[in-house]
Parts: C-alpha cells; structure tokens; sequence
C-alpha cells in the first residue's frame, strides 16, 4: 500500500499523454494482431496439414491447400477400433485429475496462507521441491511403487500421479493470489464467528474463482497431452489415452501423416473448446468474486 | 479468533491429505533418485554400491557441463523474457478492444501437444522447405542457415520456441493478477492524474510481486528440467549441441543403460533447482512482502 | 452450515479412498490371482508328466511388441492373425498384447525389468541392446528350440547376434541388409550409372551438383543412418572383418578406420548429403528420395515396400527406382557383395515368465508362421529361410533375397555389436565426423577410448 500511496503523488500532463497515447495505441494493437497470427497459425498448419495426404505434406507448402481436401483422414483416423475409446479415457481421467487437484491445492494454499502454524513455511518448501524433479528419474520408482499397491495398469495410477506433480504448480499459481487477496473479509467473517470450512468454502473459494479456472486450464492441458506415464504405467489398450493414439500413428515407418494430422486435430479439440469455454469464466470470476467481497 | 485460525485439526485435515500424496509419489521417487545415484546399475542386473564415483565423474563429464550451461541459459533467457509477457498482460487486462480474443488465442499453442509442435517448427526449420529458409532466400541470403544441424545455431533455434509455446502460460497467469487487483486502487490514482504507465509501474506491478516471484520460480525450474521439444527436434544433437540436463539424463539412463549415473544427473538436476530457487527468493525478497520460502 | 461443509469435506476424502480402494480391490483379485497361480505352480517340478495337467489349464500369456496399428499397420496384423491362429489351436491359451512405438517400447521394456515384471514374451534388439538383460538373467535360453522346433529354419548365422557364450536367447523375425537406393530417372537424365568404384560415385555426386540435384539425402539425427555410409567405407577399404575386429577388441585406430572417417568427411566436403541433414530425421531425409529431390538414399530393405507394393506409394514413382551395391574403394580390401545389415528385432521369453514352456511354444508358432506370412503380407524380409521360388514377390524383393543368399558377409551395424554407452557415443561421434566437429583422428580414438571403457 506504501507504494500505491506513492504512485498517487505523481500528476502529468493530461493532453500530451493523448496524443502519444494515440499513436502508442496503434503500435500497441499492430504488434498484438501480429504476435496474435504468430499463435494461431500452428492451428491453421495442423487443420491444413489433416486435410493432405502423405504426398501433399511433404510437396505442398505448409499454409497451402490440396485441390482435394482429404476428409476422409478423420474418418480413417476414428474407426480406428480405439480412438473413441482413448478418447473417453483422456476425458475422464483429466476430469478427475483437475478437479482433485485443484481442491486440494487450495486446501493446502489456504492453510499455508491464511491459517496460523509453524512448520507451514517448510510445508510450502516441501511441495515446491516437487516442481524440480525429472519425470524420467520418477518411472522405475513409480513404477515399483504402484507394482506395490497392485495399481500397474489401474487409471488410478495416473490420477495419482497428475495429481501430486501438479499440485506444486496449482499450489504457486493459487499462492500468489492468497497473498494478494485482502484479509478484511475473513477478518469480518472470524469475528462473526465463522468455522474455518465456511471461510474456506463459502468466502476465500469463491473469491478465487478466477485463479482457480486458469489453474484449471493450465492442469488440463497438461493431463490431457501427457504420454510417459500412461505407456508406462498402463499396459491394457482399453485402458490408455488419446496421446498414446497419436504416438501410435507417428512411428518409425510412417507412411500416412494426413492421419496423423487429423489424430492431432482431433487430440486438441476437446481442449480447444473446454479452454474457449472456461476461459470467459476468469473474467465473470472476478466480478462475482468482489461481488461478494 | 486467532484460535480458530490455528486449529490443529484443521490444518492437518487441510494439508495431509495432499503431503502423504506428494511424500509417496514424489519424494519417494526423489529419495530412489539419489540412492540410485551412489549405485553402479545398469537398471537390470544386481547394483553395486560405488559411493560417490558418479558424481566425481559427473564433475569431470564435459558433455555434462555443456548441458548444464545449456539449460542455465536457457533459464536466464526465459526469465527475462517474463517481462515481455508482463507488458502483454498490462495491455490486455487494460481497456483494450479485444482483449478476450488476444488472451485466448495467445494461449493456444499451449494447447498443442509437444509431438504436434515440434512437427510445425520441424517444418519452419527445413533446411531446403522450410518456411524461414524460404523467406530468407526470397530477402537475398544466399548461404540460409541449416538451423537444427548448425551446432552454432540450433540452441537458438530451439529456444523459440520453447518460449513460444509457454508464452500463453504466463500471460495467461499474468492477466489474472491484472485482473485481481480492486479496481479502486487505480481508479484513485487516475484521478489523481497518474498515467497508465505510471499506474503500470507504481502500481500495478507491486501489487502483483508475489505472482511475479512464483512465475520467475516456475520459468528458471521449468527451464532447467525441460526436456520435450528438444527431444523430439534434435534430441540433443548433433553430437550434443543441444543437450540439456534433462535430455542428457534420459540418455544416460535409458539409451545407455546406465541408470546409477543418470540418477545421479537428475538428483544434480535438483540440487541445481534448489539453488535456483532459494537463490530467487533471497534476491527478489522484500521487507514487506510475507516471506514464505 | 458448519456440519455441512464439513461433511463435503469428508466426502472428498472418502471419494479419494474409495477410488484409491477401487483401484486396489480391483487389483487384490489379481493379486489373490497371481498367489493362486504361485502356489499352482509350486508343484510344478515334475513338469514333464504334468504336461497333459498343464494343457488343460487356462493361461494368458503376456506379449508386447512395437508395432502399432497405426504406423505399422502391415506388421500388425501379421501379429493378430498369427494369434488368432495360436488361440484357435490352442484354445486354453489367451494372448494378451501390449504394444508401443519404439521409443516407447525400449523405456518400458527398462523400467519393467527394473521391476521384475517383463511380459511373457517380448522382442529384443541384438547384441548390445540386450546384453544388460542377458547378464540381469532376464531372458530365457532357447536353445532346444534352435535344437528342435526350429532346426536349419534360420537363414545361417542370424541367430548369432542373440548369442551369449553360445546359448540364444531371442530368436529374430527381421533379417535385412542395406542397399543404396537410387531414381533411375534422375539418373538417366544426367547420363550417369550406377557406380562401381567410390570415384564413380564421387563423379555422380559432382555431375549431380552441378545440376543442382541433391546426391544423397541422409537423416543424420538419426545417426544410424549415417552409421551405415561410415561402415560400408570402412568395410570397402579395410575388408569385410575390420568392422566386427575392431569392436570385438575394443580398438578403433586400425589406419583403415581412419582413412574410412577421412573419406566420409571428403564426401562431406563435396556436399554429397542433403543440406542440413545432421538436424533431418530419417523420415524428413526419406521424404526427399520419396518426393524425387534426391538421387539415392541409403536404406534398410525395410524401405523396399515403398518402392514395391505399398498402396500409398504412387507407381510412377516405384518404377523409377532400383538399388545398386555400395561402390568398391580402389585399393581396398572390401568386396561388392559385402553388406551392412543384420538382424532387426527379436523374440525373447521372459526367465521369470510363469510359463516359460507355454511361451517358448508360442514363440517357436510365431517364428515359423512369421516366415510364411511376412514377406508376402508385410513386406518383411524374415530370418527364416524364404523359398523364392514358392512365394510370388516384386522383383526388387527377389533380386536382394538372392544378394543375401549369396553375400560373402553381412557385417552387423556397429552400433548393434556395440554395448548401450559405447552405442550411444558412436551415434554422436559419428554426428561430429559427418559435421566436421572432430578430425578423422580424433573420431577414431575417442570411439576407440569408450569401447575401451566397456559399457
């Protein structure tokens, strides 16, 4: 707040800052149409790419057309005995995971954040040392691990896993936010007599709710198109995920990448659409959030 | 009312879920790691226990330490860039038409799975067809660069993007915090007359300091560990050019059956993050910010 | 309102038990399963007269391989229909797959052994790769297959690379060598041949330069690839037993090693490969052969399909290829029909498998049935003996079946004959000598110093 009190102190000229801020402006969304182009043509290339057959991959242009648009690599691509099947598992599974994961993060966030107790800044410690480790040193032990608990080839491995490496990440995204909430609220609340539950549930959750959906996102992003741990820990085909569909149709002798666009094509949409979807809620988060602050 | 805040019950009905999930499936692999790394073990037959010989060889091992400057630089590079996505942000959580579109879309190659990004730049970086040797060629140049097989340029060329897909991450993250701070805070000093880069500065940027700290944290750990896109580009080469800790590891371990060493490499791989880490912390703590690591 | 937020409280907790429980209940029917199966099996010492008990049992055999239906359609059919068969006339028998890309496949396969937990039956690579697993006591001998079932149906010397102090323990499906594919086309429009002596070939580069045709297209981060042009120089000048001596006896200075590596940066030098191709992937490189960019292209016969039957392949484009032998260097010792090649992947059974009798029969099913199917229906060149005269086959297929029958040695790629960290440090070596990082000399004694290290 020192800082904010600063900030107040310095004036300027009003009229001058128009016209620089006008010409600023236009620069400003020239370089934001360009570097917005520069994101979107990846998907543009890959749309492109799932209408080619093999040939035309490699012998067209990657940003130009074949006179006949090849539709029929989906078709190919989702009867394909598993496809759909994977498919349901990604969503499943990635459902699951997010949803877990997100919960227990802000459990853990609040506690550290808001909650009075010693070892908490060694408990963060903790969580934190879990963004630094190799995913190739975690197979064998992993591995082991569930072999143990008779979990080898149970998607319950999986939902295990994404959970715990990425609760340190939800943990620091959540973290910045619990800081820079104002503790008034609660503070109001505690005097009313409020349990913890009922802060936790019915004031601090939902004043994140911003946070929580860009947590969301970034966690489903990351389920959705992990591979090592599904071909490691899974060995029944029934039991496997969409991106272990893709890694099947980039092998060594590949001859059709029209599929392996349209496999691709198919892999994201879900995502896509959750993501255009959910995205609108960080915006509505926030006003329902100072709604009730 | 501090009572409430420190129940005991509580805190561990909010934490211990979540550590006993982390202790199993991320500290016990941690622990594996480095006990591996005192062994001789190809990661098949009866280890033996050598002590510390992997990491006196690791000390000498030069493609080791190429690999480990690799990944440092890698890590500055991606923390300065922070900032670019820092100004993004500011513009996009400011009134700017559009806004909503621009956030979206720069997220999506987020979205994409590593296989289908590497695919896209494999084909930007074609040494004969690919899209920047093309327009290179159009603009004059005569000798284009062999951008993947060029020891000189290929850690370059790798690192865009690298960046480019986790630029979406961060603006992402940082447009929520825009978001976040109470929208009378700025108000007051606009009318105050301060202007928006003031506002930016003074303001807005403090505010969100612990949001800054975590996203500097998660891009140099995120960095030093990456492993994805080299992987599939170059998988380190040619002959380690663009080897990082990572990738060297997963070398080490699974293609050259030496898994004690390349335990050993992933437990320094930790070793490195930890000082990273606290090195972070110490440099960007202030007196009035909440230290919690 | 407190009761209820705690109770939601606990119900996540339960949820996460109950689907933690879930998993693990589901798995102790397995466990009381496989316990069940061990105290069958305890019994089992007289095997021999319990082999009509046995024959009744229900067992599920484990295999994983490295096919996926959707890379390697061909080869995985081949798979479903010789099980299919298996079941049919073993009907007490279920064959259970699992299948991942290479890559992938090599991964599991490490972290599996670590655990204790190989699939009944698997594949292997030869030599170096599976080493470590024959040491680990991973693998099962199979020799009284060679001795029974299998007697003389193996092309000679192809089981060897599975060989450990004379026991085998994986037998091979793959048998190729490696030609240098070329586009005749390409070739008569500049008036060249295909070239006898490196001079010649050294003449076609230049001509071909000079056109501003790529001579030789080359996925050298895939350094195997470019493990092929090295061997076939070192082979051609130094004889055909150079190559195997020098990793048999940890030494890599031998002078024809180095006039090898000499003469492999000399083609460098000329710019005989692809622009770029130490950062191309074999795939990107054979797109510029498959897409006529590039006059030849040094290959695996696994390549030949594409030039042959695969539907996907324009037949324009298969009529303008043909293969030559790699070229003789003047004053060599090598000859025309010495190849690189060797053995591909290869079945092994599991030593801890529950049914190592069941399993190897199983094996011994596949090897024979492979033979019949897989040239015809995949395209691949088996290592059981393939009867040219009984099976209907392209001519290139028949024309490089006859060039292994009569070769005077196929030398095995060194980077298989090497040991894991040894292999690894020859692909990037030979990255560094074909990108000019290292001198012919210094290529030669480091390969020379981790041969010597013996991992």
């Amino acid at each position: 707040m020192i800082t904010a009190n600063k900030a107040l102190n310095y004036r300027t000229d009003r009229t001058s800052r128009k016209i620089g801020g006008r010409i600023g402006y236009g620069i400003l969304y020239t370089v934001l149409v360009l570097a917005a182009a520069v994101q979107l043509l990846p998907l543009v290339w890959l749309l492109f790419f799932s209408l080619k057959n093999s040939q035309e991959v490699f012998n067209l242009p990657p940003f130009a057309l074949p006179s006949k648009l090849h539709w029929e690599n989906y078709e190919s691509v989702w009867s394909q005995s598993n496809i759909s099947r994977y498919f349901m598992n990604s969503v499943w599974i990635t459902l699951v995971s997010v949803v877990l994961t997100i919960l227990l993060a802000s459990f853990v966030t609040f506690a550290i954040t808001r909650m009075r107790w010693k070892l908490r800044s060694f408990v963060l410690g903790l969580f934190m040392v879990g963004l630094m480790i190799p995913v190739h040193s975690t197979l064998i032990p992993l591995f082991n691990l569930f072999q143990k608990l008779h979990l080898t080839d149970s998607q319950v491995s999986l939902i295990l896993s994404y959970t715990a490496f990425n609760l340190p990440i939800t943990i620091m995204i959540l973290l910045g936010f619990y800081y820079a909430l104002p503790k008034e609220v609660e503070e109001a609340a505690l005097m009313d007599g409020c349990s913890v539950n009922r802060i936790f549930f019915q004031i601090v959750l939902p004043m994140t709710a911003s946070v929580i959906v860009t947590a969301g996102i970034i966690n489903m992003i990351y389920n959705w198109n992990e591979f090592i741990f599904v071909n490691t820990f899974i060995s029944s085909d029934h039991l496997k995920t969409l991106t272990v569909g893709v890694q099947n149709f980039v092998g060594q002798y590949t001859t059709n990448w029209g599929a392996v666009g349209a496999t691709l094509m198919i892999s994201i949409m879900p995502i896509l659409l959750a993501f255009f979807l959910l995205s609108n809620r960080i915006v509505e988060g926030i006003a329902a959030g100072s709604v009730k602050g | 009312m501090d009572k409430v805040m420190s129940d005991k019950r509580m805190i561990a009905l909010y934490v211990i879920p979540s550590l006993l999930l982390i202790l199993a499936i991320i500290y016990l692999p941690i622990v594996l790691t480095g006990y591996y790394g005192l062994m001789e073990w190809d990661g098949i037959s009866k280890m033996t226990f050598i002590g510390l010989d992997n990491y006196a060889t690791l000390l000498q091992d030069e493609k080791f330490w190429s690999s480990v400057n690799h990944s440092l630089l890698f890590a500055v590079l991606s923390a300065v860039f922070l900032i670019v996505y820092m100004a993004v942000a500011l513009v996009l959580a400011g009134r700017i038409r559009g806004a909503n579109l621009f956030r979206k879309i720069y997220l999506i190659p987020m979205l994409l799975s590593s296989v289908a990004i590497a695919q896209l730049w494999l084909k930007i970086y074609h040494p004969t067809t690919g899209i920047l040797n093309d327009l290179l060629a159009s603009l004059g140049f005569k000798n284009t660069p062999e951008w993947l097989a060029d020891p000189s340029v290929v850690l370059g060329a790798l690192f865009v993007p690298i960046l480019w897909q986790y630029a979406g991450f961060y603006i992402l993250i940082y447009y929520a915090a825009f978001k976040n701070i109470p929208g009378s805070l700025v108000e007051a000093a606009r009318i105050d007359g301060a202007s928006s880069l003031q506002i930016a500065l003074r303001i807005k940027v403090p505010l969100i300091a612990e949001v800054i700290k975590v996203t500097i944290v998660l891009a140099v750990v995120g960095s030093l560990k990456y492993f994805d896109l080299i992987y599939v580009m170059t998988d380190g080469g040619p002959n380690g050019a663009s080897e990082v800790m990572a990738s060297y590891m997963y070398h080490k371990a699974f293609r050259g059956f030496d898994f004690g060493y390349g335990s050993a490499i992933g437990f320094f791989l930790l070793l490195i993050c930890l000082v990273a880490t606290w090195g972070i912390r110490k440099l960007t703590a202030t007196k009035d910010s909440i230290q919690y690591s | 309102m407190r009761s209820k937020t705690l109770a939601a409280c606990t119900l996540i907790l339960a949820l996460i038990l109950i689907v933690s429980a879930c998993g693990s209940s589901s798995n102790n029917k397995n466990a009381a399963k496989s316990s069940n199966e061990a105290t069958n099996s305890s019994p089992e010492k007289s095997e021999s007269s319990g082999d009509s008990q046995a024959q009744a049992e229900k067992i599920t055999l484990k295999m994983m391989h490295l096919w996926p239906d959707g890379s390697n359609s061909a080869q995985n059919t081949v798979i479903k229909q010789i099980i299919e068969e298996y079941q049919t006339a073993n009907p007490n028998v279920t064959i259970s797959t699992e299948v991942l890309d290479t890559e992938q496949y090599k991964n599991k396969l490490k972290v599996l052994s670590a655990s204790n937990d190989l699939p009944d039956v698997g594949f292997t690579w030869a030599a170096g790769f599976m080493e470590p697993y024959v040491k680990g006591s991973m693998f099962t001998s199979l020799d009284d297959l060679l001795q029974g079932d299998l007697k003389d149906k193996f092309v000679a010397g192809t089981t060897d690379g599975y060989a450990f102090n004379g026991t085998t323990y994986a037998l091979p499906v793959e048998l190729n060598i490696v030609p240098v594919y070329y586009n005749k086309e390409i070739f008569a429009q500049n008036n060249l041949q295909p070239p006898q002596t490196l001079d010649d070939l050294k003449n076609i580069i230049n001509t071909l330069n000079g056109k501003g045709i790529t001579p030789i297209t080359l996925g050298a981060k895939d350094a195997w690839t470019a493990s092929f042009w090295y061997m076939y120089l070192a082979d051609r000048i130094g004889g055909k037993d150079l190559l195997d001596q020098a990793v048999a006896s940890n030494t890599f200075t031998d002078p024809a090693l180095i006039e090898a590596a000499k003469q492999a940066q000399e083609l460098v030098n000329m710019k005989a490969f692809v622009k770029g191709f130490n950062g191309l992937s074999n795939d990107e490189a054979k797109s510029e052969f498959m897409n006529e960019k590039a006059a030849m292209y040094a290959m695996g016969t696994w390549e030949v399909p594409n030039y042959t039957t695969n539907p996907d392949v324009p037949q324009e484009f298969k009529d303008k290829i043909g293969y030559f032998k790699f070229p003789t260097v003047t004053g060599g010792k090598g000859d025309l029909s010495d190849w690189v090649g060797g053995v591909g992947v290869g079945l092994f059974v599991s030593e801890k498998s529950k049914y190592k009798e069941e399993a190897k029969k199983f094996v011994s099913f596949f090897v024979q049935k492979w033979g019949e199917h897989s040239v015809t229906d995949a395209g691949i060149i088996p290592a059981t003996k393939v009867d040219t005269a009984a099976v209907k086959l392209p001519q290139m297929f028949i024309d490089l079946l006859n060039e292994l029958n009569t070769a005077k040695k196929v030398t095995l790629y060194v980077d298989v004959q090497m040991k894991p960290v040894a292999s690894e440090e020859h692909h990037n070596l030979v990255q560094a000598l074909f990108g000019k990082a290292v001198t012919p000399e210094e290529f030669a004694q480091k390969q020379e110093d981790v041969l010597k290290a013996g991992k």
